[in-house]
């Protein structure tokens, strides 16, 4: 096989049909862009949460003090449910101490009250990832079902809606991840079918002179391949434009600001590339196989 | 090119009829035999099958009865690396040209070599030689609507030749030439027999076959009127066969 001649082929084709190829090469990078978009905001949202994770807690406020003797079993009750970093139960004294440490130069205000005013709890430090932390509102119901426990106690309400964003942005990752695998297979396919009429008679006589198969199909596989490539490649230049322009505007003191934002890792960077080489391959395969008669 | 093989058919029609749906019969109960390095008139008036028979030697149509043996290969039973490699034998000049519109002169001549991925020295030469040979020098970068129909003509037939092929079809070669042209083609055809080339040439232009009488072979209505070596030869097939 001579690629010189193989490449003369391919810029045949590609210069017969360059309108549509410009289309196919934007709707590709759209369609990557638009997943990649997603997948990054959703691979910092989790790295988020990680990072919120590691200052959560659950405090389970008690009627009266767990035992030492009873606390084992306690552990193993908490532990049945989720993966915890580490439980800590805590005496009226402890929680007093700690109140005192917190108020600093304050402590006298508690010069006049009795110790035994704050209620004894147990502390539960989940583990931390995502999953964890979007199972949170079921993990501290659960913990409300635990003997002597009064009240449960954690911040509630930016837990829960991070936990439903990132449901949602991982929702949007896998239908965007399937318009790629269509818009990528169904347009690079439409293309090459188009490539086929247009050089139909071209592609007939390189068969009556006894092209051999290679000849004709590897220069339309190559189409295909250089969709994936290319297409990938600028959405993905698109992406990290879009990254920098909203990394540098939105740093800075704020609410964003608990979210430390990281680009895709080369590894990633290579699987996109890749899946989107296979992908606009495979849609140039099937309309070979289905519209070359030859 | 090596492809003398004296008294070797190179092309074999036993018993071939061919008919277009629905029923418009092209060809009926065609027997012949071509010899390697022969030359051969296929003449007929217009619709008689004429190129219909040629199409069937290269595979683009197949008989609805009979058997098509070119270079050894029954083309009905070939596979399609074993009809490929048919095809690399056969060069063809079609009636309508077959030119691709936006390819110039040069490329479209260059088309079956770069199938062969002759070098581009060698395939430059060809072209000049053909070029000048055919009447067609300055006109390499030319697009073939440019042309007229003579110097369309021309090219097809350039681009037949280009690759030496072993056998060439070549259909009304002298339909829109004049005198002059005609004889430059005519040329063509002589100096390719001479190194070895099986021609077949469907032409009702008697000054293309007048001067051989003996390899001519005539379609009526499909049916053929054998004349020459080509009858002897068939004859003597079909006599073997039975």
């Amino acid at each position: 096989m001579n690629l010189s001649s193989i490449l003369v082929q391919t810029s045949r084709n590609l210069k017969q049909t360059w309108g549509t190829q410009i289309m196919t090469l934007i709707t590709v990078s759209l369609s990557v862009l638009i997943f990649s978009f997603f997948f990054l905001v959703f691979l910092n949202l989790k790295h988020a949460g990680v990072r919120l994770g590691e200052n959560i807690r659950i405090i389970i406020y008690l009627n009266s003090e767990i035992p030492p003797s009873s606390q084992p079993q306690i552990i193993k009750k908490i532990k049945s449910f989720d993966k915890v970093e580490k439980i800590v139960f805590k005496t009226r004294d402890a929680a007093f101490a700690d109140l005192a440490k917190q108020l600093g130069p304050d402590r006298d205000v508690l010069n006049d009250l009795n110790a035994d005013f704050l209620p004894p709890s147990i502390e539960v430090y989940p583990a931390k990832n995502l999953a964890s932390l979007a199972r949170i509102k079921q993990f501290s119901d659960f913990l409300a079902t635990l003997p002597k426990a009064r009240k449960v106690q954690y911040g509630r309400g930016w837990i829960e809606r991070l936990g439903y964003f990132t449901q949602l942005i991982r929702l949007i990752v896998l239908l965007s991840g399937g318009l790629l695998v269509l818009t990528a297979t169904f347009m690079v396919s439409s293309t090459i079918r188009l490539t086929v009429v247009s050089r139909h008679t071209e592609l007939e006589l390189l068969g009556i002179f006894g092209a051999s198969k290679g000849y004709i199909r590897i220069p339309l596989i190559i189409e295909g391949l250089l969709q994936g490539l290319l297409g990938s490649g600028l959405g993905l230049a698109c992406l990290y434009f879009l990254f920098s322009w909203i990394k540098t505007r939105f740093t800075g003191p704020g609410l964003l600001n608990i979210i430390h934002f990281s680009f895709l890792s080369s590894s990633i960077i290579t699987a996109i590339l890749v899946i989107s080489i296979l992908l606009c391959t495979t849609g140039s395969i099937i309309s070979i196989r289905k519209f070359l008669r030859i | 090119m090596d492809i003398h093989q004296a008294q070797t058919a190179i092309i074999e029609f036993i018993k071939v009829n061919k008919t277009y749906p629905p029923d418009v019969i092209a060809l009926r109960d065609i027997s012949f035999a071509v010899k390697a390095g022969e030359m051969i008139f296929l003449t007929g008036m217009s619709g008689a099958g004429k190129t219909t028979l040629l199409k069937l030697i290269c595979a683009l149509e197949h008989p609805t009865k009979g058997m098509v043996e070119v270079a050894g290969q029954d083309l009905s039973k070939s596979s399609h690396k074993e009809l490929q490699h048919t095809r690399q034998k056969i060069g063809m000049a079609f009636q309508d040209f077959k030119l691709l519109p936006k390819l110039t002169v040069y490329q479209n001549i260059a088309m079956p070599m770069e199938v062969f991925y002759t070098p581009k020295r060698t395939i430059k030469d060809r072209i000049n030689y053909l070029l000048d040979l055919l009447n067609l020098n300055g006109k390499e970068n030319i697009k073939p609507e440019k042309l007229s129909r003579g110097e369309q003509q021309r090219v097809a037939l350039a681009r037949a030749a280009a690759n030496y092929p072993p056998i060439l079809l070549a259909d009304e070669p002298t339909g829109n030439l004049d005198l002059e042209n005609s004889k430059r083609v005519l040329k063509l055809f002589k100096q390719l027999n001479r190194a070895g080339t099986t021609l077949i040439i469907a032409t009702h232009d008697q000054l293309v076959f007048e001067d051989h009488p003996n390899q001519t072979l005539e379609l009526t209505q499909g049916k053929l009127v054998l004349k020459g070596s080509a009858a002897r030869e068939i004859n003597e097939t079909l006599g073997e066969q039975t």
